[in-house]
């Protein structure tokens, strides 16, 4: 019986003073090189703005949308309930506090794609994950969802669907912009954060 | 790769089902190890019986050096577990406090629960002091939300607090803990020679 | 001592280190699933929460302490933490019953005390756990078990506290169990 806990208690000693010859490791956060590659040549981050658009009216709870222009391009147009985070300011630990929220998709855009692929890059970069980029930008906003063109007679039955659901979107966002334009709605961001399990903190 | 709720390897629908097994493997350990009985537990502070601390040592030990191999494997990434934060005063008076209820009541929380399932009436006891604990306590909060929340240093960790690295603490703990195992397997050896085996039901 | 009368009297308890091991590595997967450890007091923390909410709503919603448990989508009752415990609970039972420890109600007490003290003592002991695991946030298993384990300062200040008061004043409430 003794002797038993002899071998133990020496096992738990091996065990313990084994860990001073581990070597050291880099536990960063950031997500290596490789697999930011890797994901950076995928075109999976793209969100195209038919689906933003429906997200929207189907007022999603998961959508985040964040422009990334600069404020006073902001405050001149932007999307529904978007929220502004210039993009040299996304390294900024109060504006990261609205990244990576759990169950949130964060949707970047700019004017076009490029800013947003930077803002995405950079939030990847710090371990980020549900980060997308809108695919076009507000440019592409601007002539899909707001001014659709009109397809071609001999277009498929699918292109006219789409038509149809744009056309139907356009009405959605330039009527609700003409109602709602004198109460600014872009300063009454709602953001619902997740609060982090509130009833297990002091619990135990 | 974990921890796997928080990566979202394991979704929010596990939850519930993962916390009810979890829990049944906790509460079977402890009921098993004796922690059922409030004499077994308190035989720690009379020198009688050892199994709390015997238990909950090793359990701690275990814990620190298997996480510590776990994050060499990088099968965890440290840096995403929960670090309990550190109130200084609150959690040294919430300490003494529970110090104090632990030698009255002889359980705790957990043990409470477990002791409850085989049938102990002092255990439902309390627990429903617990229960009211809590209560007073929620009413009366906001006389002492201040102090609740004074001096907040952050998820603060050992090692940033004391300034030894994780294995250093670990390893120190190791010693003491076996020494700890050795000394009180002595201690209990004397102190039941001059006490009657007590009965449990 | 007398092994022989020794093993009538005492339960059939597994090795307590055999149970260290096994607790510790529960404890190491519950991190590994979870990235927190395992807990307790958290629930009757929420069927606080809940039955204030319960039998007072608008108390419960101007407080500052029910307020911030309580939202609209779901119970507080729906929580980690009490699934948890109601694991703990089922657990002890199935280890009761298979160890053969699952009897009628009783109240284990030393024979210096009657039950009724000791059910004072209890009750009590209840009360200030309650009231400490609230500015410790946490309790033996939250706080001192798991805290330690993750390495959290606070966690091991719970611990060491916690067991030091416990034998500090050990001496005066020795007659409640020896």
């Amino acid at each position: 019986m003794n002797k038993n806990y002899i071998y133990l208690t020496l096992l738990m000693l091996i065990l313990s003073g084994g860990l001073f010859f581990l070597p050291d490791r880099d536990n960063t956060k950031y997500s290596n090189p490789e697999d930011l590659m890797w994901s950076i040549v995928q075109p999976t981050r793209f969100v195209s703005t038919d689906a933003i658009a429906k997200m929207i009216i189907e007022n999603d709870p998961t959508l985040e949308l964040i422009d990334v222009r600069a404020a006073d391009e902001y405050g001149g147009f932007s999307l529904q309930n978007a929220l502004n985070m210039p993009l040299d300011s996304i390294v900024s630990d109060n504006y990261q506090e609205y990244l990576g929220i759990d169950g949130m998709n964060t949707v970047f855009f700019s004017n076009d794609d490029i800013k947003a692929d930077q803002a995405w890059v950079i939030a990847k970069r710090l371990g980020f994950d549900n980060v997308y980029v809108m695919k076009g930008g507000l440019n592409c906003w601007m002539s899909t969802i707001i001014k659709p063109l009109e397809p071609e007679e001999t277009a498929s039955s699918e292109a006219f669907e789409l038509y149809s659901f744009r056309k139907g979107a356009s009405i959605y966002f330039t009527g609700n912009n003409i109602e709602s334009s004198s109460e600014s709605k872009k300063t009454t961001l709602n953001i619902t954060r997740k609060k982090k399990q509130s009833v297990a903190e002091g619990g135990c | 790769m974990g921890p796997l709720i928080p990566q979202g390897i394991i979704t929010g629908d596990w939850d519930f089902v993962i916390a009810l097994l979890l829990g049944i493997a906790f509460g079977f350990i402890l009921e098993a190890s004796g922690f059922s009985s409030s004499r077994n537990i308190t035989g720690a502070f009379y020198g009688y019986n050892f199994v709390v601390l015997r238990v909950f040592f090793t359990a701690v030990l275990v814990a620190m050096i298997g996480l510590l191999y776990f994050d060499y494997m990088g099968w965890i990434a440290m840096d995403m577990l929960y670090i309990l934060p550190t109130y200084l005063t609150p959690m040294i008076l919430g300490s003494i406090i529970m110090g104090f209820g632990f030698v009255l009541g002889g359980f705790c929380p957990g043990t409470s629960y477990t002791a409850i399932a085989i049938g102990k009436i002092d255990a439902m006891v309390f627990t429903g002091g617990l229960f009211l604990g809590i209560f007073m306590f929620s009413e009366t909060f906001p006389f002492f939300s201040d102090f609740y929340y004074s001096e907040n240093m952050g998820n603060i960790t050992i090692s940033e607090m004391l300034g030894v690295s994780n294995e250093v603490f670990t390893f120190i703990l190791v010693v003491v803990g076996l020494a700890a195992f050795w000394g009180t397997w002595i201690i209990e050896k004397r102190v039941r020679k001059n006490i009657n085996p007590y009965k449990f039901d | 001592m007398n092994t022989h009368t020794e093993s009538i009297k005492r339960p059939k308890y597994i090795n307590p280190y055999f149970g260290g091991v096994l607790l510790g590595l529960l404890l190491l997967l519950t991190m590994y699933i979870t990235g927190r450890g395992l807990g307790a007091s958290g629930a009757v923390k929420s069927a606080v929460v809940t039955t204030v909410d319960k039998v007072a709503p608008s108390h419960a919603e101007e407080s500052t302490f029910y307020s911030r448990f309580i939202t609209d989508n779901h119970s507080p009752m729906f929580n980690w933490l009490v699934f948890e415990s109601l694991g703990i609970f089922i657990g002890g039972l199935i280890s009761g019953a298979l160890f053969g420890r699952l009897k009628k109600l009783r109240i284990e007490h030393s024979p210096k005390i009657s039950s009724k003290t000791r059910l004072w003592a209890a009750g009590i002991g209840g009360i200030l756990f309650g009231v400490g695991s609230q500015f410790g946030r946490g309790c033996s298993s939250g706080a001192a078990l798991s805290g330690t384990a993750s390495f959290s300062f606070g966690g091991f200040l719970v611990m060491m506290l916690l067991f030091g008061t416990g034998y500090a004043v050990a001496y005066f409430f020795r007659k409640l169990w020896i």
